[in-house]
């Protein structure tokens, strides 16, 4: 016997059906690229070339084996930015291209369970990327992973994927209202790089470049794991931790502010798909 | 004979408004020249910083380097879509079955993909020296600006055996995304290949730009240690290595064609 809801009270689709729904079909569709071949070359070729290209660069140049590991910790760690910015701010773009955008916005899904799920399966092949990008980096270039530092590596590297997932989120609401979100994608894929301590200190770019990068998740979450890796006070890597937890906070809360008033223009003009 | 000058005027016309075309492309849409350029851009930044203190011929590394891995993200890039676009657009089929050889609407798109390349370079190299607060010194600028054509001409014959292959596979953006490093690496973009382990060279010597840019080093760079058999050599190799590509190019271009309209399974992939 069916019964028709209530009209008086909303629908309200369960957050833990919302959540796993999209965290398992979003990979499939939005996200793009959950296929054997992407996955396997994301988390292990990618981290592997990047790594490889700038030591060389850094051997052309002079350095040493020091300056060789802080390159390869650093590169180790902005491979993030494949799996977390790039393919997760992208998810705009194809929700346009394959006509779901119009549905998702009247859809009554809890927007929090969505975005959240959109971004399990980034934040783990992030955390895979990594690991593996850190054990090139110590067995190819004698980086010093102690297993002592194991577990607070551990809560740097989670925390780093989350804020990446979170600031890749907020590019896909700045993307609603642009034509692609392919430059932007780009720009943050690369320019983490330059301005995120990545190959050399932050310190040695001019003072508004240190500003725009310490505006960038990663710039945080490559210090908090530099701090563990050079055995640094629990005191001192903890308030990266706070950074990196803020940094993870405010993109995803300035994700969900922005979809939510994307969603409102959306439904006052009904001109979101114009593009 | 009419017939032959024919078909060649038909060729050079394909070839022509191919490019045409691909040139209306990007005007209307000129944002692709931005992905292929952030990253040389960011790179060149990145390397000039790593290189700062290591002499005044760094800065020539440095832009080369960076116009090189412009143009080859070009290459890459814009030769998976030289038949890609085919695909999406429902065109390849109709392209395939015109009497103009299908390597001559390629080549068209693929002789765009190298200039705008080159224009990626050219703003690389006004990037970096701005940032460096003057030009680099070249010993020899009319020579290095003859090799860097050849440059371009060797990443042309690279890009139509990558638009050959694309035809027959689907990991085109597979080969595109997650290769770009090692093609930088391999061909030695930023560094000479030399400095890579003795066993990777002969996977490097395979591409004709490894060649052509040794050759370009050892020509602006004094002082430069490339390849044991120096600037006649790697221009010798660039030639030859050319020709080949451009050979097998043709010959899988002709296959290419024979074998879906024998088979009729060109959307099958």
């Amino acid at each position: 016997m069916a019964t028709a809801l209530p009209s008086a009270v909303p629908y309200r689709s369960a957050f833990w059906r919302t959540f796993w729904a999209n965290a398992r079909i979003a990979p499939r569709t939005t996200l793009g690229f959950m296929r054997v071949d992407f996955v396997f070359g994301t988390t292990f070729i990618v981290p592997l070339t990047q790594i490889v290209f700038f030591a060389f660069v850094v051997q052309l140049g002079g350095g040493g084996p020091s300056e060789i590991a802080y390159t390869a910790i650093g590169n180790a760690v902005a491979t993030v930015t494949y799996s977390s910015v790039f393919s997760v701010c992208q998810t705009t773009d194809h929700e346009k291209s394959q006509g779901t955008m119009e549905h998702l916005l009247v859809s009554p899904a809890n927007r929090l369970a969505l975005y959240f799920g959109r971004g399990l399966i980034p934040i783990l092949l992030s955390l895979a990327t990594v690991a593996v990008g850190l054990v090139y980096a110590a067995v190819l270039f004698g980086v010093s992973i102690p297993l002592s530092v194991i577990p607070s590596l551990t809560v740097s590297v989670v925390l780093t994927a989350f804020a990446m997932v979170g600031f890749g989120l907020l590019l896909g609401g700045v993307a609603l209202y642009l034509r692609t979100s392919i430059i932007l994608g780009n720009i943050f894929l690369f320019v983490g790089l330059l301005l995120s301590g990545v190959n050399f200190p932050l310190s040695v770019l001019p003072v508004p470049l240190q500003w725009a990068g310490d505006a960038l998740p990663l710039t945080w979450g490559v210090a908090a794991i530099r701090a563990v890796l050079a055995g640094e006070a629990f005191g001192s890597v903890a308030v990266l931790w706070g950074a990196v937890a803020l940094a993870a906070a405010l993109s995803f809360g300035a994700a969900i502010g922005l979809w939510e008033y994307f969603e409102r223009r959306a439904l006052a003009t009904g001109s979101i798909a114009r593009f | 004979m009419m017939a032959t000058a024919l078909g060649r005027v038909s060729r050079s016309r394909s070839t022509y408004a191919s490019l045409r075309l691909a040139v209306l492309q990007f005007i209307a849409d000129p944002q692709w020249l931005i992905p292929s350029m952030i990253a040389p851009v960011v790179f060149a930044l990145v390397s000039f910083e790593l290189f700062r203190s290591a002499g005044p011929y760094f800065l020539t590394y440095a832009i080369l380097g960076a116009g090189m891995m412009s143009m080859w993200g070009q290459t890459l890039y814009g030769s998976g879509w030289a038949t890609g676009q085919d695909r999406e657009f429902g065109t390849l089929e109709p392209t395939i079955q015109a009497p103009t050889p299908y390597l001559y609407v390629v080549l068209g798109r693929v002789l765009w993909n190298v200039l705008s390349g080159l224009i990626g370079g050219a703003i690389v190299y006004v990037v970096i020296v701005a940032f460096a607060g003057g030009p680099p010194a070249l010993p020899d600028p009319v020579g290095f600006a003859l090799l860097f054509v050849f440059v371009m001409v060797t990443l042309a014959s690279v890009g139509v055996v990558f638009a050959a292959f694309y035809v027959y596979t689907r990991y085109a953006g597979f080969i595109q995304n997650i290769g770009e490093f090692a093609f930088y690496i391999g061909t030695g973009c930023m560094f000479p290949v030399v400095l890579l382990p003795f066993y990777t060279n002969p996977v490097s010597l395979i591409f004709p730009p490894t060649w052509a840019l040794d050759a370009l080093r050892y020509l602006s760079i004094p002082g430069y240690r490339g390849f044991a058999w120096g600037f006649w050599g790697d221009l010798l190799g660039a030639v030859a290595t050319t020709a080949v590509y451009l050979g097998i190019a043709g010959a899988v271009f002709t296959r290419v064609e024979h074998h879906v309209l024998e088979e009729g399974n060109l959307s099958e992939y």
